[in-house]
């Protein structure tokens, strides 16, 4: 029975790879020599807060067939945003970053689905269009945040391992989850993921779908970036390609593929955090930092050999040779 | 099919098939858009200098040689390559780590690593199908994580100084111009007149297709990422030159500026179209604009700003056109 839950990659990716980093993290206090405490778990999940709804909002439209690269410059407006607003009221700060978030996502939204155009090209020219408006903002700098009260609130201890922070960010992928596993909408994503016109001839409202996707990852991108700033206390107008390669990174370990049409908010909650677990690790065992490049390149390259068609079809030939007369189904 | 590349990109059409009534105001906004920018240009002082001109070419040199050969990696439907700052990184490294032996040495070391380390990833993308996003983000890791293990973290500085050679500047134009006009002249060479050239536009339109008819689609995509990787091996040389030190973080942003100067030029994301003088064309506009605002006092952000919606406004153009051909 498990072996049939596990059998498509889009379970046995995450599985497999949260249970390896897990194993990893547990045997950490062999090399590092100290017992592994609440605090290491509380900072794999701050880890995770940083990176998780960046992850989300990118995997989530990886499971629709598109590829949203303007996430990052979503979450450096959306932190930028904050900052500059929410001095005087938090909360008035994440509304406008959001706000502006989901305006993106759905103008942009909208382009692809009317015209139909790759996601790729246009979310590209989007984000270097917003980190130029970031940059326009702030003037070039980094912009500090002046409320102490709101720092300290985002990263204070709740029962030992959590924070309001990624309590938040474990909120949206349950929230995601619940959506995307009880109403038609996952399987609706799935459908567009894999055959759009499939789905459009089935019934499925595509276009509205993808603009509701990419306002989703823009709101969800620009919450992470202004949680960001308020845990940093201040907002940085260019945070790099970092991120979005990390955030890409967890997605494929949570089982998306970038064709489209596979994954669930579960898997990328599991592979986001094996990637912030892993880099957890390599500060426990004070292991130097190009380590986590090389694993992060070997996860890779385990994905790209899982994924390509031409390295299965070898696979099958190799197996039919040693196996004669065992019919095999490619 | 491949004929169709030679139109010219940033014009808007003014009739697809299907979002018809977009394409209007489209079209209307470009024009007002271009005017506006012309007018901008025509009354910035200095512009039209030919000191001006000379510092257009030199900005647009180093991306410009990357992004002619993302070109035919994108004409040959492999996508993009998000590989290629690391890559020019390491070239980068190889080359003044060799300056000791001579630029015959060095540069052929240079050439060499940036083509192997990019064919190989052509190979696996073209042999086996692999998806080139995931694998360029994993060979990024890859290439970076060596880097600092061998580099020890610290910045790379050459024993000798041959390569001031290249800082030269014969007939007032940097050297890497003339790199670049030489690349962009080769690739439109290879594309327009080898038959691996012919073969990347029918690849890179329907790869199934391409197979299916006997077309040698792994060599092809092969022979691409490898002049691919040989445009980055330039650019690493003359960012090695230029910097006189190579630190893990000389190669920037080079993967999505050159992306972003081959979209502009107006080859299509998919594959199949598009052309190495576009490219040309688009790194040279991005360049002129990025100089017409800084001449006028804009900021880098209001210039990124910019060069965002240029982009977009081409990958529009560009997609309204295309799919009014095919539709």
């Amino acid at each position: 029975m498990i072996r049939r839950w596990l059998a498509g990659p889009d379970r046995l990716v995450p599985a497999v790879s949260l249970l390896v980093v897990l194993i990893a993290f547990a045997c950490s206090p062999l090399v590092s020599g100290k017992r592994l405490e609440p605090f290491d778990v509380y900072n794999t999940l701050q880890g995770f807060a940083q990176l998780g709804l960046l992850a989300l909002a990118i995997g989530i439209t990886m499971i629709a067939g598109e590829f949203d690269l303007s996430v990052v410059g979503t979450y450096a407006l959306g932190g930028m945003l904050a900052v500059e607003t929410g001095a005087r009221s938090p909360l008035l700060g994440v509304a406008i970053a959001v706000a502006a978030g989901a305006a993106v996502g759905a103008t942009q939204g909208w382009l692809i689905a009317r015209l139909r155009i790759p996601s790729m090209p246009v979310t590209l020219a989007t984000y270097i269009a917003l980190l130029g408006l970031t940059y326009t903002l702030s003037g070039g700098l980094s912009k500090t945040y002046t409320n102490s009260d709101a720092t300290l609130w985002v990263d204070q201890t709740i029962g030992e391992i959590f924070s309001p922070r990624s309590l938040v960010t474990l909120a949206a992928f349950a929230l995601a989850a619940i959506v995307l596993g009880y109403t038609k909408l996952g399987r609706e994503l799935r459908a567009i993921g894999s055959d759009r016109r499939a789905s459009r001839v089935a019934g499925v409202n595509v276009d509205r779908r993808i603009v509701g996707l990419f306002a989703f990852s823009g709101i969800v991108a620009a919450l992470g970036g202004a949680l960001l700033s308020y845990s940093y206390a201040s907002a940085n107008p260019d945070p790099g390609l970092q991120p979005l390669i990390l955030a890409s990174v967890a997605a494929l370990l949570g089982g998306v593929s970038l064709a489209g049409g596979r994954g669930a908010p579960l898997g990328l909650l599991a592979g986001t955090v094996s990637v912030a677990m892993l880099a957890q690790i390599v500060a426990i065992t004070a292991m130097p930092d190009y380590t986590t490049q090389l694993l992060y390149a070997t996860l890779l390259a385990i994905i790209v050999a899982i994924e390509s068609p031409g390295l299965r079809d070898l696979a099958d030939r190799l197996r039919a040779r040693r196996a004669p007369g065992r019919h095999v189904t490619p | 099919v491949a004929t169709a590349s030679r139109r010219s990109p940033a014009v808007a059409g003014d009739g697809p098939a299907s979002p018809g009534r977009l394409s209007g105001p489209f079209a209307l906004g470009l024009a007002v858009a271009l005017l506006l920018f012309g007018a901008l240009a025509v009354t910035t002082p200095r512009l039209l200098t030919f000191d001006n001109a000379r510092a257009i070419l030199a900005s647009a040199a180093l991306v410009g040689i990357t992004a002619v050969g993302a070109t035919l990696v994108m004409i040959a439907g492999s996508g993009v390559s998000l590989a290629a700052s690391q890559t020019a990184t390491v070239v980068a490294m190889f080359f003044l780590a060799t300056q000791q032996w001579g630029l015959w040495v060095a540069v052929p070391v240079a050439l060499g690593s940036g083509i192997v380390l990019t064919a190989l990833q052509g190979a696996v993308v073209g042999f086996w199908n692999a998806n080139p996003i995931v694998l360029t983000i994993g060979t990024g890791f890859a290439i970076g994580g060596v880097t600092t293990w061998f580099s020890g973290g610290t910045p790379v500085y050459p024993e000798a100084h041959p390569y001031v050679v290249l800082n030269s500047t014969p007939l007032g134009l940097p050297l890497a111009v003339y790199v670049l006009l030489a690349a962009a002249v080769f690739a439109q060479w290879l594309l327009r007149r080898t038959t691996a050239g012919r073969q990347m536009y029918l690849v890179g339109e329907n790869r199934g297709a391409a197979r299916a008819a006997g077309l040698p689609v792994g060599r092809v995509t092969v022979i691409a990422w490898a002049f691919f990787g040989a445009c980055i091996a330039l650019t690493g040389i003359f960012l090695a030159s230029f910097n006189t030190q190579a630190t893990a973080t000389l190669g920037g942003t080079l993967s999505l500026d050159a992306i972003a100067a081959v979209l502009v030029g107006g080859t299509l994301i998919t594959g199949g179209r598009g052309s190495a003088a576009q490219t040309l064309g688009g790194a040279v506009l991005i360049a002129l604009i990025s100089d017409v605002l800084l001449l006028r006092g804009f900021s880098t952000g209001a210039q990124m700003l910019v060069k965002g919606i240029l982009v977009l406004a081409v990958v529009v153009g560009v997609h309204l056109r295309t799919t009014r051909v095919l539709r």
